[in-house]
């Protein structure tokens, strides 16, 4: 009788003060609970907080009046600050477009299988990994329109040197240039994933079917993958409306304050006007715009998730 | 084998034009570290010349260059880089393993909007809760030390490492679990000697994109540590001297700084295309 109990029943007895699955689960999570929230509820409750007063964490001794939205009306009536919004939006869609094009092109090129691959994707990937601040000064070395390389360049194509970052127009364009430089290698880097993860047979039954390269790429590929690609657009388009280090290093925001990011004038108002209210309504603006742009697509996701 | 047949002429126009955007600037980059001042303004642009260290001097404080006034001498920087990055990563993955697995085996209430929770933290402009650090950490007296610095970089990853190692469990088959609290172990054990050891590249991969994260971090380092705690990054923004911008110095220290990321990344290069795609596979599964 005794050996017809089932294995698990006599091993549960055995081990009678196993942790349950519960305190584990609860344990596990709580060491990343805990330090996600204290470093976003604090912070958030106090933005909000914030938003709402006419304080100067420069003058805390001065004190602080409740305003209401005041902060928010005031910054939104403002003809300068709809225009670097309408500048972000210029540079996020063009360095997006630019990098999402070559990098889904390139990973597509790196499928094939060649030696010294894994070395050439390596060097690929260098531009992501090196330090935001140094590509900034680096292009800006690159873009100076006395000696630069680029206007070398340039002058040996017979046209006449460029400035560069002097003029807004250009300088957006040369900001795109470094940022595509640096984070194509990530489209790339996630394009591949993706790509690998198409079952081949897929595409061999569509290559016996006489299915042309082009129409392999746009119908099976391309939407196959489609989830990762999503995810990665997503994340370019987010560090891209984020971007201040680039425009820090390169342009410093100007000329005048003509290649001004929405995060970079941000962080001037926090941290060079000091007005502390008036930046937490900017901030809370800034995030209610990214919440609902990844909103949108974790919803695309799902959708996409639902249909495979 | 489905790309045998294509030609290889575009895709290897492709490759090439590519490989020449993104090596261009990376070889300026050496060859500028390498350059005096004189060469660095040299028109037309040289591409040969007698190397010069006093770039790499200048970084490291070496010699002479270590008395010029704009000199970094990134000892300090170094060292604080090092503790703060690989204290950060190894926090993070270490954290993010924990949810990721707590994530993928129990559906517990709230994990969807856990999930979410955590990828939004990456999207946070840093520059929006930067004011708030900075009261938070002079309270609790972490202003300008390399825990406060710690605590952030370990923040700034953790949602990223929760969803590349949640993707991770995802492919390894409950079963294993199952099996082994049948045969009388507990989870934890099989947590540790049967799940963990399965996921090792997933951990590697993970490591890999928070280390250059944290290696790089900029936009916090550079508010939040004024003086003792200052890092490479915010260091090398300094070089900025009264003579103007240091450009030999900077791009050395840009190929000081890019070497322990580069080797890192060749060595988990497998892990890391795994990594992705485990990550998505096991979102779209749930």
């Amino acid at each position: 009788m005794r050996q017809a109990i089932p294995a698990g029943r006599t091993a549960a007895h055995a081990v009678p003060r196993a942790i349950s699955d519960r305190t584990i689960c609860g344990l596990f999570m709580a060491p990343a609970l805990a330090i996600l929230l204290l470093m976003v509820a604090y912070p958030f409750i106090s933005l909000l907080y914030y938003s709402t007063l006419n304080f100067s964490i420069l003058n805390p001794a001065k004190g602080s009046e409740f305003i209401g939205l005041q902060n928010y009306t005031r910054l939104l009536s403002r003809e300068s600050v709809w225009e670097r919004f309408v500048f972000t939006g210029q540079f996020v869609l063009a360095t997006v477009v630019v990098q999402f094009c070559v990098g889904v092109a390139v990973a597509y090129a790196f499928q094939r299988n060649f030696k010294g691959r894994d070395l050439l994707f390596t060097i690929a990937m260098l531009p992501m990994m090196l330090c935001p601040i140094v590509v900034g000064f680096l292009w800006r070395y690159m873009f100076n329109s006395e000696w630069g390389v680029v206007n070398y360049l340039v002058t040996l194509l017979g046209f006449g040197k460029i400035d560069w970052l002097g003029v807004p127009g250009n300088a957006l364009w040369a900001v795109v240039i470094a940022d595509a430089w640096m984070w194509t290698p990530f489209v790339i880097l996630l394009a591949t994933a993706a790509f690998r993860g198409i079952p081949t047979d897929i595409n061999e039954a569509a290559e016996i079917d006489g299915a042309s390269p082009f129409f392999r790429f746009t119908r099976v590929t391309l939407p196959m993958s489609m989830p990762i690609l999503l995810i990665a657009f997503l994340l370019r388009l987010i560090d891209a409306f984020k971007q201040s280090d680039l425009f820090f290093a390169m342009t410093g925001g100007g000329p005048g304050s003509d290649t001004e990011t929405v995060a970079f004038r941000l962080g001037k108002i926090a941290f060079s006007h000091f007005y502390t209210g008036q930046a937490s309504a900017f901030a809370v603006i800034m995030l209610v715009i990214i919440i609902g742009l990844s909103l949108i697509f974790v919803r695309l996701l799902t959708q996409q998730g639902r249909q495979d | 084998m489905p790309f045998h047949r294509q030609p290889i002429l575009i895709p290897a126009i492709v490759i090439g034009i590519y490989m020449i955007y993104a090596c261009g600037p990376l070889l300026w980059l050496v060859l500028s570290s390498l350059k005096d001042r004189q060469e660095l303004f040299s028109w037309p642009p040289s591409l040969f010349f007698t190397p010069d260290l006093s770039g790499y001097r200048m970084v490291f404080g070496i010699g002479e260059a270590a008395e010029t006034a704009t000199a970094l001498g990134l000892t300090d920087a170094l060292i604080n880089s090092v503790v703060i990055s690989v204290s950060g990563t190894v926090l993070a993955v270490a954290f993010g393993t924990l949810a990721g697995y707590a994530c993928s085996r129990f559906a517990f209430p709230g994990r969807d909007d856990f999930m979410f929770f955590a990828l939004s933290t990456r999207m946070i402009p840093p520059v929006a809760v930067l004011v708030f650090y900075h009261v938070m950490f002079s309270r609790l007296g972490l202003s300008d030390t390399r825990t406060g610095l710690i605590l952030v970089v370990t923040f700034i990853n953790l949602g990223l490492a929760t969803w590349i190692m949640k993707g991770f469990f995802d492919g390894v088959p409950e079963e294993i679990e199952n099996i082994a609290l049948v045969n009388g172990y507990t989870r934890l054990y099989a947590f540790w000697n049967l799940v963990l050891p399965m996921v090792r590249g997933g951990i590697a991969a993970t490591a890999g994109f928070c280390f250059i994260f944290a290696w790089n971090e900029f936009a916090f380092s550079t508010i939040l540590a004024t003086t003792q705690a200052k890092t490479l990054p915010v260091k090398i923004s300094s070089a900025t001297g009264a003579t103007g911008i240091e450009w030999a110095q900077i791009c050395a220290a840009g190929v000081v700084l890019v070497i322990p990321v580069a080797i890192f990344f060749w060595l988990i290069r497998k892990y890391l295309l795994m990594g992705m795609t485990f990550g998505v596979l096991g979102r779209s599964r749930t």
